[in-house]
């Protein structure tokens, strides 16, 4: 996918992102999925699971998990609607998430409820300085696009 | 600080649980007075386990909200939970960075007691190719739970015995590869360690690393949302969440060490160790 880089991060243009390292593509359905920075962060990624399709989430709300190097963590929805579908490949071989997070390594597909909540979700720049906040240990919540 | 000592079974899981949901920052050091069975959160209940002998036996079970895969806890270990916010400047934004700091205590305390002790990535503690404990972690709630554990001395049997295994073969080979691979302090040192001396140990290392630590007691809200979150724990459905499974059945014995089952036995061997992904062959000796 064409985009920009930032340091080792790639970070591809036509995207949402969120404060827990998730990317958002919004057409028709929305596809949610890591960011490099955010696999990178997690590291080898063992297993994923995902809550099941035809789950109604909320922002916030737990839809699935993530194992890597014995710590465990949650996948949280970044905005509010129903899980469509969840990508069982990346599941069968997680590894995809660490390979390919902007391709393969997708994690669901959702109806997205409430096209409002867009607004709690970060534009590129917003993103890239979102990360470099964190890096120089000054993070601070989200901005709004 | 909570410097419990021995505590009920559950709670030596559901206090740190707690800890990390009401959002407090704390280390527990404390070990059951029971023992139980505790599976990882991605652990699969049918998979892993033999309900039935668990149930005759009276071993009870549990599933935690870190990572690691399944353990038998018992009084002949010590417990060390630390309980960090995630957003506390300490916590690096990869966990597993942690790791090297929040058991670096243990490791000192292995080392003074004689022992060579290292970190094997990620969250092994490891002497002479050998384990002594194997940690994990979880984000809970708005905190990320560290948990380790150090052993005094270890029932591989009932371990062996607790775990669902394809054969008797198998359980004999797997009760082989863990005596051979897994150490603990009744094993390494002529004279029993006293908990209390290891407890002072492990408060004096993570006194080091995270500055004073205040001793706390038990709350009335902190024990009530841990007696509420031990019976999430313990309750049937979650126990029972599918989780992670192969279709040959597979036993991390330590760090990068399995011993798979085969699906047509080679040499007479239904089961093989796999050591890094380097197939070993099984002998009498191990």
């Amino acid at each position: 996918m064409q985009g920009e880089k930032n340091k080792e991060w790639n970070i591809p243009r036509g995207l949402l992102f969120d404060s827990s390292d998730c990317w958002l593509k919004i057409t028709e359905e929305t596809v949610v999925g890591l960011t490099d920075y955010g696999q990178s962060n997690i590291g080898d990624i063992i297993y994923l699971d995902f809550v099941p399709a035809g789950t109604v989430v909320r922002r916030g709300d737990r839809c699935g998990s993530i194992e890597s190097g014995k710590w465990v963590g949650s996948l949280l929805a970044p905005i509010s609607g129903i899980i469509v579908e969840t990508n069982s490949e990346a599941k069968a071989d997680p590894h995809k998430v660490n390979t390919d997070p902007f391709g393969d390594g997708w994690l669901y597909r959702m109806e997205p409820a409430d096209r409002k909540e867009i607004t709690h979700l970060m534009n590129l720049d917003a993103y890239k300085a979102w990360i470099q906040e964190r890096i120089s240990g000054k993070a601070k919540d989200a901005e709004i696009l | 600080m909570y410097h419990l000592g021995p505590v009920d079974w559950v709670e030596s899981q559901s206090i740190y649980h707690a800890l990390a949901l009401l959002n407090r920052e704390g280390l527990i050091i404390c070990y059951p007075t029971t023992p139980y069975v505790c599976l990882g959160l991605h652990d699969d209940l049918e998979y892993e386990i033999d309900q039935f002998y668990c149930r005759n036996v009276g071993i009870p079970l549990l599933r935690r909200e870190t990572g690691g895969g399944v353990v038998y806890l018992d009084s002949r270990q010590i417990f060390f939970q630390l309980v960090i916010r995630q957003n506390n400047p300490l916590l690096p934004l990869r966990r597993q960075n942690f790791y090297e700091k929040f058991l670096e205590p243990a490791i000192s305390l292995y080392r003074k007691l004689g022992l060579a002790a290292e970190l094997k990535f990620p969250a092994d503690i490891v002497g002479g190719g050998k384990k002594y404990s194997g940690n994990g972690s979880g984000d809970i709630g708005r905190c990320t739970a560290y948990v380790g554990n150090i052993l005094l001395d270890f029932d591989f049997v009932t371990m062996s015995r607790v775990l669902k295994v394809p054969d008797e073969d198998y359980r004999r080979n797997l009760y082989r590869a863990m005596r051979a691979n897994i150490l603990t302090l009744a094993d390494c040192l002529p004279c029993p360690v006293e908990y209390s001396l290891l407890a002072e140990g492990l408060l004096t290392g993570f006194t080091k690393q995270l500055g004073n630590l205040f001793p706390r007691s038990v709350d009335d809200e902190l024990c009530a949302t841990a007696r509420q979150v031990g019976r999430r724990l313990t309750s049937r459905e979650w126990l029972e969440m599918p989780g992670r499974k192969s279709a040959l059945r597979k036993v991390k014995i330590t760090e990068g060490l399995y011993l798979q089952a085969q699906e047509r036995a080679v040499q007479n061997c239904p089961a093989v160790l796999v050591r890094e992904g380097v197939a070993e062959a099984m002998t009498a000796d191990l």
